[in-house]
């Protein structure tokens, strides 16, 4: 029944939308034929449902077909092998086009043709293999969470109580030479200790059991084969020698050991999914925070809750602080003071005036704000970084993917070099044959080795991502440590996308303040970038200057800006034109507007020729030239400094005049400098550096820089200009500062090692404790002991990259220049 | 000795018992967030 539906129906659009396609009998019989671990008792058909799917899927464009994307969440699987059967069971049907699974995060990215197939019948193909695909609002859910949760627990603590209690009843064995406890008591314990063994197994156990199961179904053999092999051979001895002490089982029992091994096994477990939950936290964090209803107005004035898939663009809403902004919105109210971390990394409270934009995911700090959504769900930009960290965190390294394929083999070792052990130890001295075989297979479970590489790396990436530093590949960690270049574009990188006030050359007898006040009524009128350079100079002073008014001269005698009925014209083009209520007249412009001659100027030195200039006048004539520049951003010099305190090159490539490329480079002190370079020139350079062996890390604002990011091994985005599913960077900063690029680099650095010592741990681990229990140095108990604590190390180990070290908070001086660029 | 014979089925039945009553109490949602009790006194109410 499932595979002719998923195999020969053909769906059309209109079918799809109506959600008519599945007949009901057919999916109640499909469920009565379940035979996962998993109780699959979904209603699969809302996975269909459009209005369900813009939650959770996009449309994606493949060779001109119109194909879906989604990031599901995978419920049950638990280690790489779990991942195959997944992929396995999704790979190769009929509409899918591709299928990437994440065993560490519980992830999948699926990609299907909806003419061809639906995700009704891809999760039913799922279900059946025993795993249940969830879409990641829903899997995320309290609920969800909390049932998982309570389950674990509960087998964790009927295990811990059991093994308490059996190690109770085994203590007297331990004290007592052979045949010294009369033979009724004897039997007395032995049942007493069968009696709790049994919950242990048939109910603390099962999830190796169904796993182990899962595998052999799909002829594979999985990492919990050995466990579970090791604990039905010791139940099975056990309970043998228990009810027939004479007979072959022989006369011990180990139901301590087992109970003790499953106990230590699922605390283990336990312990790592909680710990898991913290690692993909960071991320579930920034993907779940926008609410899950809002007030939207009505048309008479009051408010209704209403879900978020209800709203559409152009509603007003009401969003009470502490709340996100459910889409990109317009603020209507006289202000609002946001949280813009999301895209800044920085808590830290920003003042949006009316008719300026918030961004979907900011939350709004103080008071109740009004505001129009303008975008929502895909079209804003926090869906965008959701959409961007879901697929980097489902993408598979090299080394994870290396461990895969070695999993299976290695595995089949294990059995191999058990059976040995028992074999060898059985003709020396039967009774520690059992014992040893269950040992070896406990010990050598690769499930530390398997953590190691995915958990330290998604540790780090959720801990930038706290930061506002998106990374795109995974692999980019690995290759960002190999760097031992970094090449700058300038415009948007090294320097601001804005112009900055240079310098003021002003009237004798004038100072530079007193211009900039009188230019402030003007300049504030306009958001001309010039204007708006020299109103951030300007307000400082003016609101400086005007508790202490009688102190000014008299060419500015009532500078203070509040003399509201002064009339401002803008004069497109050329400047602005101030008529002060008190009489004169002020402009501020090109030097045509000014009725100035440049030439004259010039040569007076009363301007510069190589740089923007806008000048102040009044009736009298020349006021003031502003000399503008292109800012350089005030962390660059840190920047560049640090990062050849780190041992790299640092090169400047820019499609800039010469002129301004070698000012940029002087005050940054770079002096590899290409400039006046085109695309394909930036390409040359870059290329051949890499022939010379260079490893390359390029920087770019990820608009304009598209090849060369691409050819670079590794590329960094700056700010948050570029639309994120265009940009081609593996790494973006969006906040755009440039001391965090040392500080991701430095990350990269730490995530390698962390890694490297995850690897090395758990390889010397498992390598060590083969020799050591097939000598017959390690019980079986402590074996469980050993494979908890290994992944339990591994897992605290990628853990400590989930703080960024010495992370500065940013300079107190440079925070108005930070509020201004922003 | 003898009242082992009937206090060793006993302890196997306690707990048993005793397994019940957590089952009773992780279920009614006494362990789903452990830290509230200690985030309690950071609170205003």
């Amino acid at each position: 029944m499932l595979a002719r539906m998923s195999n020969s129906t053909t769906v059309t659009g209109s079918d799809l939308a109506a959600g008519s396609v599945v007949p009901d009998q057919g999916l109640g019989s499909l469920l009565g034929q379940h035979r996962g671990p998993l109780t699959v008792d979904d209603d699969f058909l809302v996975l269909d449902d459009p209005i369900e799917q813009e939650d959770f899927c996009h449309p994606v464009q493949v060779d001109g077909r119109e194909l879906q994307e989604a990031v599901l969440m995978v419920q049950g699987m638990y280690c790489p092998a779990c991942s195959e059967t997944v992929e396995a069971a999704l790979g190769g049907r009929r509409g899918v086009e591709s299928v990437r699974v994440h065993a560490a995060t519980r992830r999948v990215t699926l990609r299907w043709d909806p003419a061809q197939t639906l995700l009704s019948a891809l999760a039913r193909n799922v279900g059946q293999s025993g795993y249940r695909l969830l879409p990641m609002r829903q899997a995320l859910s309290v609920e969800e969470r909390l049932a998982e949760t309570r389950l674990l627990m509960w087998r964790l603590f009927v295990a811990g109580f059991c093994t308490m209690q059996v190690m109770m009843y085994s203590w007297p064995f331990y004290i007592t030479e052979p045949g010294e406890i009369p033979y009724v008591y004897d039997q007395l314990l032995r049942w007493a200790n069968w009696m709790l063994s049994v919950p242990v197994v048939l109910f603390s156990s099962m999830p190796f059991f169904q796993s182990a199961w899962r595998d052999l179904r799909h002829g594979r053999i999985g990492m919990d084969m050995p466990v579970s092999i090791g604990i039905l051979v010791t139940f099975i001895a056990s309970t043998g020698s228990t009810f027939d002490p004479t007979g072959v089982w022989g006369h011990e029992i180990w139901f301590d050991s087992l109970t003790m091994f499953v106990f230590f096994l699922l605390g283990g477990r336990y312990l790592v999914s909680r710990l898991r939950d913290r690692t993909a936290g960071a991320l579930d964090v920034l993907m779940n925070r926008l609410p899950e209803q809002c007030e939207r107005q009505l048309a008479d004035g009051s408010f209704e809750t209403v879900s978020l898939k209800r709203l559409r663009v152009g509603d007003v809403l009401r969003v009470q602080a502490g709340i996100a902004f459910p889409g990109d919105a317009t603020v209507l109210g006289d202000s609002a003071t946001v949280d813009e971390a999301l895209l800044t990394g920085e808590s830290q409270p920003v003042t949006r005036l009316r008719g300026q934009t918030v961004v979907a995911g900011s939350y709004n700090l103080a008071g109740t704000a009004l505001v129009r959504i303008e975008r929502l769900g895909r079209e804003t930009r926090f869906a965008q970084i959701v959409a961007l960290m879901e697929q980097a965190s489902t993408e598979k390294p090299e080394l994870v993917k290396l461990a895969d394929r070695i999993a299976g083999p290695f595995l089949v070792a294990v059995l191999l070099s058990a059976a040995f052990g028992a074999w060898y130890w059985w003709q020396i001295d039967p009774a520690l044959a059992v014992p040893i075989a269950v040992a070896v297979l406990v010990a050598t479970c690769p499930c530390a080795l398997a953590l190691s590489t995915p958990s330290a790396m998604l540790a780090s990436a959720g801990a930038l991502a706290e930061r506002g530093i998106l990374v795109r590949r995974l692999l980019a960690f690995e290759s960002l440590c190999k760097i031992d270049t970094v090449v700058f574009d300038k415009t948007g990188t090294l320097t601001q996308d804005r112009v900055v006030l240079r310098e003021a050359l002003v009237r004798p007898g004038l100072t530079a303040e007193q211009a900039l006040e009188l230019a402030w009524p003007l300049a504030s009128a306009s958001l001309h970038p010039v204007s708006r350079a020299i109103a951030a100079q300007a307000r400082p002073a003016a609101s400086a200057a005007a508790p202490d008014a009688t102190t000014a001269t008299s060419a500015a005698p009532d500078a203070a800006p509040q003399s509201a009925p002064d009339l401002v014209q803008d004069v497109p083009g050329a400047g602005l034109v101030l008529e002060r209520a008190g009489g004169g007249v002020y402009k501020l412009g090109s030097a045509a507007l000014c009725g100035l001659d440049q030439d004259q100027l010039l040569a007076q030195g009363l301007s510069v020729a190589d740089a923007p200039c806008a000048y102040l006048s009044d009736e009298q004539g020349w006021l003031a030239t502003f000399v503008m520049d292109e800012g350089v951003r005030a962390d660059a010099a840190a920047a560049v400094a640090d990062l050849r305190a780190m041992g790299l090159q640092v090169h400047l490539l820019s499609g800039d005049k010469v002129g301004a490329v070698q000012r940029v480079a002087q005050q940054l002190g770079i002096t590899q400098v290409v400039s006046e370079a085109s695309p394909e020139r930036k390409l040359e350079v870059v290329a051949a550096l890499q022939a010379q062996g260079a490893q390359i890390a390029m920087v770019g604002d990820g608009m304009n820089d598209g090849p060369v990011l691409a050819r670079a091994q590794v590329s960094f985005a700056l700010g948050h200009g570029a639309p994120l599913t265009q940009s081609q960077s593996d790494l973006v900063v969006q906040s755009g500062r440039l001391s965090e690029l040392v500080q991701t680099i430095g990350q990269a650095r730490r995530t390698m090692r962390i890694l490297k010592q995850n690897l090395v741990f758990s390889a010397s681990y498992n390598g060590s404790m083969v020799p050591l229990a097939i000598a017959g140095f390690v019980p079986p108990w402590l074996a469980g002991l050993g494979m908890a604590l290994s992944s339990f190390v591994v897992i605290g180990n990628a853990l400590r990259l989930s703080r960024l070290p010495d992370f500065p908070a940013p300079d107190p001086a440079l925070l108005p220049v930070a509020a201004f660029t922003r | 000795m003898e009242s082992l014979l009937l206090l060793i089925p006993l302890s196997v039945l306690l707990v048993l018992a005793i397994i019940g009553v957590f089952w009773w109490a992780l279920y009614n949602g006494q362990y789903d967030n452990v830290e509230r009790e200690g985030e309690r006194i950071l609170k205003n109410d």
